[in-house]
């Protein structure tokens, strides 16, 4: 069905391009000058502020002291990655980090799309904005207070166990189960997130032309067909695009939120990547540690991203970038 | 979902707010420092060295006399001095304005709202100075993250101050011998004498912050009372109840309390985390550095049996349901909440919070609220013993860029800012300009709202300043009470293993003396989410992987040469 | 969710035409005429699974506005947050900006996010745009090296030693602004969006014979506001909550602290030192009469406010069909 108007092209549609040989280097360079020209801005600062700080991924084969600074502090070849190896609480924290990302892939990433359909079908534009606005306050929220409202409400000494307790029943043990720990931290995730999620799905749903469901109704569509053949596929580019994306930040999840719950279900449970490099780093006095850590991270993510977007070719979908001829 | 915009982001980063302040150093901060250094021998302050160069101290005689004197007690242990009025006349102690126009910036951490820049208070005391001291206090709970940005950007000020329970995170000694100033020469023996106000602060403190048997800290709030914990519980709810904090001797009738208080259904707990306590009832050697004195011989202090015994018994607490859920759940930020609120009864916390801010504090929540604390204990019953913390906490250090006019220009100031309780200089400092910034109310010197804003952080304080005083307006009870209390505690008192010991340890034990992982298993295990034999395997790895060196090394360079304390 | 969810266009115009923008869309709140009607159940549903939504996130609201408004005597009765309001005061949001520090500060704030805001949205939208051409000369290699930046940053010090040292931006504005102006996230979604909707748009621009400065301002540009608006919002959300540049880059020059990081100080604000026997700290404390967990939820209301006024703006362009109006079928 090609369908003018929705977000990336169909499938299929680049791959009945008949292969020709395309226009040489010197000829391409003249043709997109200005786009050449328009990405220096960006490429510049990205330059400035982010490539030359990476002289400092050095420390990860150093014994770094901060006071003799980068030059003077001594070799370490590879010796902090082969400490790092040899720990098996980092590869607790690496299972925990993929454990949990995989869950929240689950749980969470469909909840905003959901929603995102949910509000879309609210027929007054003022109760969708006020809805909208309110879902997404939360995001404003640090960790901090986030993981103290859930204890006021959940926690051992919260709300829904005082009112168990009241009426003779036992408490539930909600917010100190390592067991259901990853369950917890998605539902922390979702209430802090989903609301903010909407939003780049609100757009990408606005941006399908509303003759297509008009034509669709006509044709005899009812509104789960509507949804089902026009909305969904006209937001699968961004789905897609945002899927890759979080998957290649899997490894990233969550800090500041894991830091705070550390002791509360243990650090079995609660330790990922982030803060066992911030733990046995930064704290533990090993810069060079850390920079290990988040060395090995950068690596896998990277891997993980190309990966994820190869898939999204398998689909169909261009993912993150395709590479033309 | 939602974007990165920033290229950095906190998870690289430290964010110790929800670690309480300073609590980013691991183990106990208190007690004892060890620092790293690049120079492949480390050295720790020795006796004989320390003797040299040690300023001499010389009380003042004039100033107030203090309503409840100092008292000295067991192992060098003393009161500090308690007023409970303040003097209306105020003596001046320092005769000329010690600043000769100099430009100095200070950096400091702050726990709390930072003032305006140039505000009318600060204008004030620099014109008392003489000179222009700005004072650039940054966020305390980062702290730890901005000392090594401003050491590797170079951005290092003229005077920094750098708290002591970061000394190992942070690598001090090494920091402070390459990048400050050896006071030594202007301050050794006889020749502090030069600034009254700073020969008369305790000599402890001098020590505190002496490194490679040379002077470099300038220290705050020296005290000789520096105790890690004290057990605190509501005194008004247990006198409703009939409990005598006297029939709690021993760990077991301990536990037996936390039974009889706890009544879940009724929002109330007995404990909060008590961890600082149970080491002190167990006599526990600091676990700071990693190695203590056993027998006189340098051994790994997860060895110590009492530590084993402690840990059994902090899980059993834990694990007992008498400890509040959100305390459990590492929710130390409102800590006092609960404890003000009475869902919370025995909470063990430092001295800092016995004062007369937390009787108002408490007393908004409960008209009757008073702050009781337990009579030291040991944990069979037998005789009390309580480790004494290191004098100083807070030092503060001079830039080696600057000239030897400088430095004693420097030293002036810092001699005017250590004045003592109830001189002029002290009531400028710490309360402002009479008018403006206070007034003088039934109880002493009254903030305006002025005041409030500009005069009441510790800005000036936090550099230097002279032995700590005891003093709470309007609540006198609670520094009778406090200072009884320290009394009676200061007589157990005793020198745990390298107290007051400041060691440069050598670059390649930086991360094995902080030992990270056993130090997080023993926090784990007093949460209950790890068990002591976890914490007993973690500290034999620990051994087999560089701790034994450490300890050799300890044995060699600091054991053999060093003055301290000789541990239980 | 398993709400029924009608996928059409509400609220389409009964006679669209989105050359004249939003307010005719939004007086006309009627379903399009192909458009089933609303069904009991489907209606129900519907409701129940919103409300409970906003419940959700109303409630624990409700709690942090109710706390900052607690005087300290209710705070530390409740133990924590508070629940049921046990007496109100204004007195954390008198506290907050009685003295001056934080109404300069959200100047320096709003100063710091417009600014931002502005230049971040120019840099992307130019490199998305320029990022937006398949086969283009470097176009992969850009990618990477774009890409390759959002998984390795060399850390704390090395970007403090660069910024400061490099290029003298300590105590500097700048330096809260262009460390962190790049989002390659946001670009990545603002070149999809020109990859797919304006492709057309642009080959046949392009076909045309325009040159790719004018196909940016007169055709996707003004195709893709929706897009644009909610980069901008996010970006600007980004410099309006982030205060980590502001302790690497001026950690103790407060005079130009935005007010996030302002805010922030009163979240430390009487904690207990460990080690210090005085009993100075806790002063500051007790002179406010507010609980220092008031105040940190009084923070987190004066932060939520200019969010709510700024979202209105951005979703304006959220209208269905404004991307569509050129392209005929």
């Amino acid at each position: 069905m090609t369908v003018p108007g929705t977000l990336l092209p169909p499938r299929g549609r680049w791959r009945r391009r008949p292969r020709v040989p395309g226009p040489s280097w010197r000829v391409k360079l003249r043709r997109d000058r200005s786009l050449l020209l328009m990405t220096v801005p960006a490429l510049a600062l990205v330059v400035a502020f982010n490539y030359l700080p990476m002289f400092g991924t050095v420390t990860a084969f150093q014994y770094y002291d901060y006071i003799t600074g980068f030059l003077a502090s001594p070799w370490a070849g590879l010796d902090n990655f082969s400490t790092l190896f040899a720990d098996p609480t980092f590869w607790r924290a690496f299972e925990n980090t993929l454990v949990l990302s995989l869950v929240q892939l689950v749980l969470y990433f469909p909840v905003p799309i959901a929603l995102a359909l949910l509000l879309n079908s609210v027929l007054s534009t003022k109760v969708r904005a006020t809805i909208q606005a309110i879902t997404y306050l939360p995001h404003f929220f640090g960790w901090v207070v986030v993981v103290t409202l859930f204890q006021e409400m959940l926690g051992g000494a919260g709300v829904l166990n005082h009112t168990l307790r009241q009426q003779g029943l036992s408490p539930w043990n909600i917010m100190a189960n390592p067991d259901t720990f990853k369950y917890l931290v998605t539902a922390q995730a979702v209430w802090k997130e989903a609301g903010w999620g909407i939003i780049v799905f609100l757009a990408a749903i606005a941006a399908i032309d509303p003759s297509l469901y008009e034509s669709a109704a006509v044709d005899g569509a009812s509104r789960w067909g509507r949804m089902w053949h026009i909305t969904l596929p006209g937001m699968r580019g961004v789905i897609v695009l945002l899927l890759v994306l979080r998957l290649g930040n899997a490894l990233s999840i969550g800090f500041e939120q894991f830091l705070i719950q550390r002791y509360a279900v243990g650090s079995s449970s609660a330790e990922v990547l982030d803060t066992y490099a911030y733990y046995y780093g930064v704290v533990g006095n090993n810069y060079g540690l850390g920079a290990a850590a988040g060395l090995f991270k950068g690596v896998v993510s990277l891997v993980l991203i190309l990966g994820a977007n190869k898939l999204a070719h398998l689909f169909g979908e261009d993912g993150l970038y395709r590479s033309e001829r | 979902m939602g974007s990165d915009s920033a290229a950095l982001d906190r998870r690289s980063f430290l964010r110790a707010t929800l670690l309480g302040a300073g609590a980013a150093a691991v183990g106990t901060p208190l007690l004892a420092s060890c620092s790293s250094s690049s120079t492949a021998n480390g050295k720790a302050n020795s006796t004989a060295g320390l003797k040299a160069t040690l300023p001499d101290y010389v009380p003042l005689t004039a100033g107030p006399k203090p309503d409840l004197p100092i008292v000295t007690g067991a192992a060098g242990a003393s009161v500090d001095p308690g007023y409970l009025s303040y003097p209306t006349d105020l003596v001046a102690t320092v005769a000329k304005v010690p600043g000769s126009g100099g430009t100095y910036t200070a950096i400091t951490p702050l726990w709390g709202p930072i003032p305006a820049a140039g505000n009318p208070y600060y204008q004030a005391v620099n014109k008392a100075l003489g000179a222009s001291l700005t004072m650039k206090p940054a966020s305390g709970n980062d702290y730890a993250q901005t000392v090594p940005t401003l050491v590797a950007g170079g951005k290092l000020p003229e005077w920094l101050q750098i708290p002591t329970w970061w000394n190992g995170n942070l690598n001090v000694g090494e920091l402070v011998t390459s990048k400050f100033a050896d006071l030594t020469p202007y301050l050794a023996g006889a020749k502090i004498r030069a600034y009254p106000n700073l020969a008369a602060i305790p000599t402890g403190g001098w020590q505190a912050g002496a490194w490679n048997d040379r002077l470099y800290g300038i220290p705050s709030f020296t005290s000789g009372s520096n105790f890690a914990a004290i057990l605190y519980y509501r005194k008004d709810l247990f006198e409703a109840k009939g409990i005598d904090p006297a029939s709690v001797k021993d760990a077991d009738s301990l536990l037996a309390l936390g039974k009889e208080l706890t009544s879940a259904s009724s929002n109330v707990w007995a404990f909060d985390v008590v961890w600082l306590m149970i080491q002190q009832m167990f006599g526990v050697p600091p676990t700071g550095n990693a190695v203590t004195l056993t027998d006189g011989k340098a051994a790994s202090a997860f060895d110590a049996p009492q530590l084993e015994a402690a840990l059994e018994y902090a899980y059993k607490v834990a694990k007992s349901g008498y400890v509040h859920p959100d305390a459990l759940a590492n929710n130390t930020s409102q800590g006092k909440q609960r404890f003000y609120s009475g869902h919370v009864l025995v909470t063990a916390d430092g001295p800092g919070a016995w004062n007369g801010p937390d009787a108002i504090e408490g007393r908004t929540a409960n008209a009757p609220y008073v702050r009781g604390a337990f009579p030291v204990f040991a944990h069979d019953g037998g005789t009390p013993t309580i480790p004494l913390g290191n004098s100083a906490a807070l030092m503060s250090y001079l830039n080696k860029s600057l000239s030897d006019a400088q430095i004693k220009e420097c030293l002036a100031l810092a001699d005017y800012l250590a004045a003592p309780f109830g001189s002029k200089e002290y009531t400028l400092v710490n309360y402002g300009v009479e008018g403006t910034d206070w007034t003088r109310g039934a109880t002493g010197p009254t903030y305006t709202t002025q005041g409030t804003k500009e005069a009441n952080q510790q800005t000036y304080q936090f550099l230097v300043s002279g032995q700590n005083a005891v003093t709470n307006p309007g609540y006198d009870d609670v520094t009778k009470a406090k200072y009884a209390w320290t009394a009676d505690a200061a007589k157990h008192a005793y020198q745990p293993a390298f107290w007051n010991l400041n060691v440069n340890t050598p670059a390649r034990f930086a991360s094995t003396s902080t030992a990270t992982q056993v130090n997080d298993i023993i926090k784990e295990v007093t949460y209950g989410t790890k068990t002591v034999a976890e914490f007993k395997a973690a500290a034999a790895n620990w051994k087999s992987s560089g701790g034994q060196a450490l300890i050799d090394w300890y044995q060699k360079s600091v054991v053999d040469t060093a003055a301290s304390g000789t541990g239980k | 969710m398993t709400a029924d969810v009608r996928a059409a266009g509400a609220p389409a115009p009964a006679r669209p035409d989105p050359a004249r923008g939003t307010r005719r869309s939004r007086r006309r709140e009627q379903r399009p005429a192909w458009e089933e009607p609303p069904t009991v159940v489907g209606e129900t549903a519907k409701g129940i699974s919103l409300t409970v939504v906003v419940l959700l996130v109303l409630f624990p609201l409700y709690t942090v506005l109710v706390t900052s408004l607690s005087t300290q005597g209710a705070v530390n009765r409740a133990g924590g947050l508070v629940v049921v309001p046990d007496g109100l005061t204004l007195q954390a949001y008198r506290y907050m900006f009685s003295g001056g520090t934080v109404t300069r500060s959200i100047v320096v704030g709003l100063g710091v996010t417009l600014v931002g805001t502005v230049i971040s949205l120019a840099v992307s939208v130019l490199c998305a745009y320029g990022l937006s051409r398949k086969g283009s000369f470097g176009h992969r290699t850009l990618l990477l090296t774009l890409l390759v930046t959002m998984f390795f940053n060399g850390g704390i010090i090395p970007t403090f030693v660069v910024v400061a040292s490099l290029f003298h931006g300590y105590g500097q504005y700048w330096a809260l602004i262009l460390p962190s102006a790049v989002s390659v996230f946001n670009i990545l979604i603002m070149r999809a969006f020109y990859l797919g909707t304006a492709a057309d748009l642009i080959d046949a621009a392009r076909l045309d014979g325009a040159g790719d400065w004018r196909i940016l301002w007169s055709v996707v540009l003004p195709t893709s506001r929706a897009v644009t608006a909610v980069m901008g919002l996010f970006y600007g959300v980004g410099y309006w909550n982030n205060w980590f540049n502001v302790l690497l880059f001026m950690p103790a020059d407060n005079e130009k602290w935005p007010v996030q990081y302002v805010l922030y100080q009163y979240v430390s604000q009487g904690a207990s030192i460990p080690g210090v026997g005085t009993n100075m700290t806790g002063a500051a404390v007790a002179a406010t009469q507010v609980s220092k967990l008031s105040l940190q939820m009084a923070m987190l209301v004066v932060t939520l406010i200019p969010v709510l006024v700024v979202y209105p703006f951005v979703q304006r362009h959220f209208v269905k069909g404004m991307l569509t109006g050129a392209i005929k079928g």
